[in-house]
């Protein structure tokens, strides 16, 4: 049985990380609210670049670009691995590092990209040491993601990868949030009339004009559309990770008010005792006197 | 009072103008373009440049003037968006700044052995740099 100091001790520790955890939770809290107005910003631009790209290939009879184009063939894929730069936030990194964990496996060869200091930290924890990593939570996302998007489109076009995957965490809703894999590059032009503000209407061809070309226009845009992917999924990564957060502390804070409940009774029920014991131990030396 | 069209003018991180306008001028990689209400549909990509437009409200007309990045127009009918990747209005630009990017980039420029990809995109530096300036009357 411990003694009633220890379990003094171990509660006032507890009552410690409690306040460490409720703090952390609130500042999720706090967080969240901001990384959901950045994405909610992001949102018109997001939609109007969709529909400018869904515009364009209703309105021409032939777009060529390398991105519309399928890879290198036998070049390896290229792997965008978005994560947080932070733990304590439940099994969050863990799922997104089990999903390019898989995609390592079944093709060995693949190459990875990381934004995220756990992105990267998995993906060298399963053996790609050396690989281009950015941080998620640099003063600018936008210049993250352009950085991203340069480099895995310069590779793309070199041949170098044949294919530009990305896997990041979607926000489903505050409770949950689960990795996504999609592939952004060969491009398919129904991802725009999907994303599209206002999906176009397939108007008659040559209806619409282009300054200086369409073909200039596109080369121009979809660099564009690639880099601001990255920076939305980057921005709904980081929402997701807050709301991961947020519940992993709750949950966290919920627990210890639990065991501080339990410990609090143990210590009372040690105190009661070694007060019980005393008493007895005079009682006992009282009699023993009266009898003497 | 003169015919309108609706428009909007956003950056990645926000929208900047959200409202109505008689005209909207834009400077295109081919030059200067004047969007009036009912423009045939186009798409055009444009460089970095001093956007203007007579914006319309319920207080009458007013001259909105904005220092923007590399981006794009859609202009239809009824309505006309311009995507940029910055946009700053006069109180928002730091003279200082922009005439050391300005300096800066066009040393950069031209440093021997830049390759052209490079060469372009410190070009759009120096013309934001240079639109900066000009919308700050430097």
């Amino acid at each position: 049985m411990p003694s009633v100091r220890d379990l003094r001790d171990r509660l006032r520790s507890l009552k410690n990380t409690q306040q460490i955890t409720k703090a952390m939770k609130q500042v999720a809290a706090a967080k969240i609210r901001r990384a959901e107005l950045a994405r909610k910003q992001a949102r018109p631009y997001a939609e109007t670049l969709a529909e400018m790209l869904d515009e364009l290939i209703g309105s021409v009879s032939h777009v060529d670009h390398p991105f519309m184009k399928p890879g290198r063939s036998g070049a390896p894929a290229g792997v965008v691995l978005i994560a947080a730069d932070k733990g304590l936030c439940g099994a969050f990194n863990s799922h997104l590092a089990r999903m390019a964990e898989l995609l390592h496996k079944e093709h060995p060869d693949a190459r990875f990209y990381t934004v995220g200091t756990k992105a990267r930290n998995a993906v060298r924890r399963f053996g790609v040491a050396d690989h281009p990593t950015w941080l998620l939570g640099s003063p600018s996302k936008l210049g993250v993601a352009r950085d991203v998007a340069q480099r895995v489109s310069d590779d793309f076009s070199q041949g170098t990868i044949s294919e530009i995957v990305l896997i990041s965490a979607k926000l489903i809703s505050m409770l949950s949030q689960r990795p996504e894999k999609r592939r952004l590059v060969p491009i398919v032009p129904g991802d725009f009339h999907a994303a599209a503000a206002q999906p176009s209407a397939a108007g008659p061809k040559g209806s619409l004009e282009f300054v200086p070309s369409p073909q200039f226009v596109l080369s121009r845009l979809l660099p564009k559309y690639l880099e601001f992917t990255f920076f939305l999924a980057m921005l709904e990564t980081d929402a997701a990770f807050f709301a991961a957060q947020l519940l992993a502390m709750n949950n966290a804070t919920e627990n210890a008010s639990k065991l501080i409940d339990e410990l609090t009774i143990q210590m009372n029920n040690a105190r009661q005792a070694a007060i019980t014991k005393e008493l007895l131990e005079i009682v006992a030396g009282a009699e023993a006197l009266n009898h003497t | 009072m003169a015919r309108t069209i609706a428009f909007k003018l956003m950056t990645p991180s926000r929208v900047i103008y959200d409202g109505r306008a008689e005209l909207v001028i834009v400077v295109t990689t081919e030059g200067e373009e004047g969007i009036l209400p009912s423009h045939a549909p186009l798409l055009a990509a444009l460089k970095p440049g001093v956007l203007r437009a007579n914006v319309a409200d319920d207080a009458g007309v007013s001259r909105l003037m904005v220092a923007t990045g590399e981006g794009f127009l859609q202009a239809l009918p009824d309505r006309v968006t311009v995507l940029v990747d910055e946009a700053l209005h006069f109180d928002d630009v730091d003279v200082a700044a922009a005439r050391r990017e300005l300096a800066d980039a066009t040393g950069r420029q031209r440093a021997p052995g830049t390759d052209p990809a490079a060469f372009a995109r410190e070009q759009a530096i120096i013309d934001f740099a240079a639109a900066k300036l000009r919308l700050t009357g430097h």
